[in-house]
């Protein structure tokens, strides 16, 4: 097994940390050394999107279970939790009744001042795990880049909102063509015109600055692709040249 | 094959407890056994089952079709739960019911029939599991549904400690190319 103690440098070699991260998804990577590795993910966004990408091809394995029934009490539990966390922070309503709106409740009725209406509407704002449910609650986006032709991880990408930066750091570095150039999109998942995020080294990090608008776009975007395009053809709007890399865009608080 | 659970998931992500319990009527059958494999009895493994689906319901706006299948991503949570929880015990739970040890479901010889309710994805994945040495396949399917450390899969199978590592490191090694 590949030790984690070693230079953290080794993190870095695709060779490496793919393995650790196809062991961790598996599961063959415990005690210390997995808690090492999810140190390791906390601080280095593409080991977090590689065990993503092999977690979600892993659970495959599920569908292979036969089924089981739990009893009735696991979610007679589950059910008492969230009526419990919506009393407490105003979720929901019963799972049984029509639920009501919010301004028929007695408490709007009763003639409480608009003072106190704007204090309880900014206190369920700010406290209510609902806006937890808001797309805007989404920290990040990353995606795993890998090869149009064999299918190899190339890169990771990385979006803060915090920063307002897009991150892409190409790990295996791309030979291309005297006169050539990298340019990185998004394409929508409901298709269309894609957005053009810039144009990236073809080894090493490339930061791009990203605006509000473009951010906001983001929860609509299914897939990140590179192109290599032939230099200072800035005026294209969608990929004139080869796709090289593709990865989908996923999300995370 | 079309995703059934994503649409369900999705009016979780908005707060709708009906369509969470459907759900969780739906996903809970198959997401317990996962966690009966993992835990080895009953009562824990529906403790992790209810811990899951409650992190399921906090977290379901984080699920996006780019993270695949909303099966996938629920047992990815649900079984990442159980290997926490295993990591919290500080013995194994000894009792272990008999018919939660093997992998026959996971048989290569599985009939025309079950290939054709199977997904796209599991059927790659099975190609690419049936390529390794059966030593490396068994390791990988014990570690994936059991959980077993490497030790653990030692002890079961007899064989030696570093064998054990190096049947899984060269089963992954292997795999990386056919599931990419």
């Amino acid at each position: 097994m590949h030790e984690l103690k070693s230079t953290p440098k080794r993190y870095q070699n695709p060779e490496v940390f793919e393995l650790l991260a196809m062991e961790y998804a598996v599961g063959s990577l415990q005690g210390r050394a997995r808690q090492r590795f999810e140190v390791l993910m906390d601080t280095h966004f593409y080991l977090r999107a590689t065990v993503d990408a092999y977690e979600a091809k892993f659970a495959n394995l599920v569908e292979l279970l036969p089924e089981k029934q739990p009893s009735n009490q696991v979610w007679n539990n589950i059910e008492a939790h969230i009526k419990e966390s919506s009393a407490s922070a105003a979720k929901g309503t019963s799972l049984e009744e029509e639920k009501t709106p919010w301004w028929q409740m007695n408490f709007f009725k009763q003639g409480f001042g608009l003072a106190a209406m704007a204090l309880i509407i900014s206190a369920v704002l700010v406290y209510n795990p609902m806006t937890d449910h808001n797309p805007n609650a989404v920290a990040s986006y990353s995606a795993v880049m890998e090869s149009d032709n064999n299918g190899e991880t190339i890169a990771v990408t990385k979006i803060q909102k915090s920063d307002m930066k897009l991150t892409i750091d190409i790990m295996k570095p791309m030979a291309i063509a005297d006169g050539m150039e990298l340019t990185l999109w998004c394409h929508p998942r409901a298709g269309g015109k894609p957005m053009k995020m810039g144009t990236i080294s073809k080894s090493g990090k490339t930061e791009l600055n990203i605006s509000e608008q473009e951010w906001k776009d983001l929860q609509n975007v299914g897939q990140l692709a590179v192109s290599v395009e032939k230099k200072g053809n800035s005026n294209i709007t969608s990929p004139s040249e080869k796709i090289i890399l593709k990865g989908q865009l996923s999300s995370a608080l | 094959m079309e995703d059934i659970y994503a649409e369900l998931l999705h009016k979780t992500a908005m707060g709708d407890q009906l369509a969470f319990k459907k759900l969780y009527e739906q996903a809970s059958p198959k997401l317990m056994s996962v966690c009966l494999r993992l835990m080895k009895t009953e009562a824990l493994a529906e403790d992790v089952l209810q811990e899951g689906f409650i992190k399921i319901w906090d977290k379901a706006d984080t699920y996006t079709p780019g993270k695949g299948k909303a099966m996938t991503w629920m047992s990815t949570v649900i079984r990442n739960k159980g290997l926490d929880k295993l990591r919290s015990l500080k013995t194994k739970p000894s009792e272990t019911e008999i018919e939660y040890e093997g992998i026959e479901f996971a048989s290569t010889e599985l009939k025309p029939d079950d290939l054709e309710d199977m997904s796209q994805d599991i059927q790659g994945l099975m190609v690419c599991l049936n390529k390794l040495k059966p030593d490396q396949k068994e390791c990988i399917l014990l570690s994936y549904y059991y959980g077993h450390t490497h030790q653990e899969l030692a002890d079961k199978l007899g064989k030696p400690l570093g064998t054990i590592k190096a049947w899984i490191r060269r089963g992954l090694e292997d795999l990386r190319p056919c599931m990419n």
